[in-house]
């Protein structure tokens, strides 16, 4: 387990609903969007205070894990509120405790800015991905634009310190770990997007 | 359509505080160059503040992408001009500059939202 990584999300889980109030009243129907293509065994990644469990469609079954206790303890009032089952566990991504092929859906949301080794965790991904599964995600990444992605650039040692990294390639990451794009959509500027990975149906992990 | 309403207050908002905090440290006749590079500095630091702050109501990355234009952008213009003393001889009309500056950023930011908004790869499966 990353312990650095543990510690910094605990403390940054204090304020997290405040900080993402804005973000989920506005991003939220985008996320609801992508969520509705969830299907079979669902696997969510760094489920966070639980915010997300809202866009969720009714009736399935889910397992979500974050790597921080403290998120997760927040998470289990928005869990058991949720139409359908929400099963919390702590895991790291980059060592998830199932078997290979396991899901047929995995989520994630605003986690690859944040995961210290992204390509890893995605192979971890991959790994308990059954093949032809889906991957849905919703990321920020570093903009193409120019004073944009500078400005990203500039301002990730300091925001590294407080939670995400702005500048990440996670589109390239995805394909870097075996995965190819079925979808992407650019939901604010060429910053904040929803990915859509698959993994090859002839690949058993 | 809140949301765009708080994003034009938002961006006029971070332009007429940095417009303020230019006009209360450069001074006419200060070296120009000296006087856009502290500009930015204020700018950049007026954005952060405000943008955490906003951040919260309209969206972190819609509150910070166009405060970190108006702050650099904005920090340097009004930098240069009130080192040469040029136009919004007052502090009132110095804020309301910055602010019409603000907003027309924020304007910007929106109209290539929309030009790049939507799929960019779609395989149709």
């Amino acid at each position: 387990m990353d312990t650095a990584t543990q510690r910094k999300w605990d403390a940054a889980s204090r304020n997290f609903d405040f900080f993402s109030y804005g973000d989920d009243l506005r991003l939220g129907p985008h996320k609801q969007r992508l969520f509705a293509k969830m299907r079979g065994e669902t696997l969510m990644l760094a489920a966070g205070t639980g915010n997300d469990f809202r866009f969720f469609p009714p009736g399935h079954s889910i397992i979500a894990i974050d790597i921080s206790p403290k998120m997760l303890e927040r998470a289990a009032k928005k869990a058991a509120a949720y139409h359908g089952r929400i099963d919390l566990r702590q895991m790291d991504a980059c060592q998830l405790e199932f078997p290979d092929n396991t899901f047929d859906t995995i989520l994630t949301v605003c986690t690859f800015c944040s995961v210290p080794k992204p390509v890893a965790a995605l192979r971890e991904l991959y790994r308990v991905l059954k093949p032809s599964g889906q991957i849905l995600m919703f990321e920020h990444v570093r903009s193409r634009i120019g004073p944009v992605g500078m400005f990203l650039d500039l301002m990730t040692p300091l925001s590294r310190r407080l939670g995400p990294d702005l500048n990440r390639d996670t589109v390239g990451n995805v394909q870097k770990a075996g995965f190819r794009i079925r979808r992407e959509e650019n939901i604010y500027l060429d910053i904040i997007k929803a990915i859509e990975g698959v993994k090859n149906p002839s690949t058993s992990r | 359509m809140f949301f765009t309403i708080g994003d034009y207050l938002a961006g006029m908002l971070v332009g007429a505080v940095t417009a303020l905090s230019v006009r209360m440290v450069v001074w006419p006749g200060m070296d120009m160059v000296i006087a856009m590079i502290v500009g930015m500095a204020l700018g950049m630091l007026v954005h952060l503040i405000l943008g955490l702050g906003l951040g919260p109501l309209i969206g972190m990355f819609e509150a910070m992408i166009p405060a970190s234009l108006i702050g650099m952008y904005g920090g340097m213009f009004f930098g240069m001009r009130d080192s040469m003393a040029a136009g919004s001889r007052t502090l009132q009309a110095a804020m309301a500059v910055g602010a019409l500056f603000g907003a027309i950023v924020v304007a910007g930011v929106h109209f290539y939202d929309r030009a790049l908004r939507g799929a960019v790869v779609d395989t149709g499966e």
